[in-house]
C-alpha cells in the first residue's frame, strides 16, 4: 500500500471479492421469498394439414396447428432478482413405439416477459388486447398500456389469452402427426435472474416455492384435414422477433 | 530540473508511511465490506436490485477517494533517514567493528 498503484490494485481486488459475495447472497436470498404460480390451460382447436418445410422441398409433411386458451398468474415468480421470465407452452406426445423411440416434445408458443424495472428490448412480449374490438386505443396512457407484456392494469406475469394462435406449427420427424393419441399441452417457464442460477418450472413444492397447479391439458391429434381449411386459420402468431432488423 | 522531476515522482508514487499503510488496509476492508452489507440489506428490504447496485458502486467510489490519494493524515509518522557517516576508525568503534581491516586489491582501505 506504499504506492498509488498498489492501493488502487488492492481496493479493486477486494471490491471484486465483495461484489461476488454480495451477488452470491442475492442469488440465495430468493429462496426465502414465497412463490405461488397458478395456470389454467385448455385446448381450443387443433388442425392437421399437409405442408412443405421449405418452398423447394419435394416432400409434403403433416403439420399440426394448435390453438389454446391460457389464464396464468406467474406474478409471484417476479422477485427483486428476476430480470425476465421465458414462458412457453409445449405439446408432447408418445411415439409409436415407446420402448425404443422416446417421447416427442415441441414448443408451440413462447413469450419473453421482462420485469417492470428491466430495460426494454425489442423481443419483449406484447400482450394482446383483451377487448373484442380492433379499434386503436385513444389516449396516450391507453396506447402505452397496450404495449406491455401484461394486460392493462395488471402486473408482469399475468397472462389472459383466449383462442391464442400458436407461434410455431409442429410436425413430427417422421412427417406424420395426424391421429396420434395421448398428447399433452403443458405450460413451462424459465426464470432468468439478475445474478444466480436459471430456474425452470416445477410441479413439486420446495419450501416457500409452491409447485405449479394446473397448466396442463390432454388432447389427441385429429385426422388430416383436406382442402376445407382456410389459409387464414393456419396463420401463426409472430412475436418480438419480427421487430428485429433485417437480416436478423 | 532534478528537483522538478523529484516532485513529479513524488506526486506519481504517492508514498505514505507505515502507520498510514496500516490505516489504509483497515479502511479498505471496513469501507468495502460495509458498503456491500448495506447495499444488500437496503436492496432486499426495498426489493429493488438497482438500489443494491447504486449503493455498492457508490460505496466503492467513496473507498477509492478515501484510500488512494496520499492524504496528509496517512503521513503523520514519517521515519527519518539516519545521518550519513564516514567509515573512519571512530565510526567503526561506534559500530563495534574494531579490529576489522578492509582490504581492496591488496591495499588496506580502513
Amino acid at each position: 500500500m506504499h504506492n498509488n498503484l498498489t492501493r488502487i490494485q488492492n481496493v479493486f481486488g477486494f471490491f471484486t471479492s465483495v461484489a461476488f459475495s454480495v451477488a452470491a447472497v442475492i442469488a440465495v436470498s430468493v429462496v426465502l421469498i414465497p412463490q405461488t404460480p397458478s395456470a389454467s390451460l385448455q385446448l381450443r382447436n387443433v388442425q392437421v394439414v399437409k405442408g412443405r418445410p421449405h418452398y423447394y422441398s419435394t416432400q409434403r409433411e403433416e403439420y399440426a396447428h394448435v390453438k389454446f386458451d391460457l389464464d396464468a398468474d406467474l406474478s409471484t415468480l417476479f422477485n427483486w432478482n428476476t430480470k425476465q421470465i421465458f414462458a412457453y407452452i409445449t405439446a408432447s406426445y408418445p411415439s409409436s413405439d415407446p420402448s425404443t423411440i422416446p417421447r416427442s416434445e415441441a414448443i408451440i408458443w413462447d413469450a419473453v416477459i421482462p420485469a417492470a424495472n428491466a430495460p426494454a428490448h425489442p423481443n419483449t412480449y406484447i400482450h394482446p388486447s383483451l377487448s373484442k374490438s380492433n379499434a386503436r386505443p385513444k389516449t396516450k396512457a391507453d396506447r402505452l398500456a397496450a404495449q406491455k407484456p401484461y394486460p392493462p392494469g395488471k402486473e408482469p406475469g399475468i397472462l389472459k389469452l383466449a383462442s391464442q394462435k400458436p407461434k410455431y406449427q409442429i410436425n413430427d420427424v417422421s412427417g406424420r402427426i395426424a391421429e396420434r393419441a395421448n398428447a399433452t399441452l403443458t405450460l413451462h417457464w424459465n426464470v432468468q435472474p439478475w445474478v444466480g442460477a436459471l430456474v425452470w418450472d416445477s410441479r413439486k413444492t420446495y419450501g416457500r416455492w409452491q409447485g405449479l397447479r394446473g397448466g396442463m391439458a390432454g388432447f389427441d391429434f385429429p385426422a388430416l384435414k383436406g382442402t376445407e381449411v382456410k389459409k387464414e386459420e393456419l396463420r401463426t402468431e409472430t412475436g418480438g422477433e419480427r421487430n428485429r432488423g433485417s437480416p436478423a | 530540473m532534478d528537483q522538478l522531476l523529484d516532485q513529479a515522482r513524488s506526486i506519481w508514487e504517492g508514498e505514505i508511511d507505515f502507520e498510514g499503510q496500516r490505516l489504509v488496509d483497515l479502511l479498505t476492508y471496513a469501507l468495502l465490506s460495509l458498503s456491500g452489507a448495506i447495499a444488500f440489506l437496503v436492496g432486499f428490504s426495498t426489493q429493488d436490485i438497482y438500489q443494491t447496485l447504486y449503493i455498492g458502486l457508490g460505496g466503492t467510489a467513496l473507498t477509492f477517494l478515501v484510500v488512494v490519494p496520499p492524504w496528509p493524515f496517512y503521513n503523520q509518522h514519517p521515519l527519518p533517514w539516519l545521518q550519513a557517516r564516514d567509515t573512519g576508525r571512530v565510526a567503526l568503534g561506534a559500530l563495534g567493528l574494531e579490529g576489522i581491516s578492509v582490504e581492496v586489491d591488496g591495499q588496506r582501505v580502513s
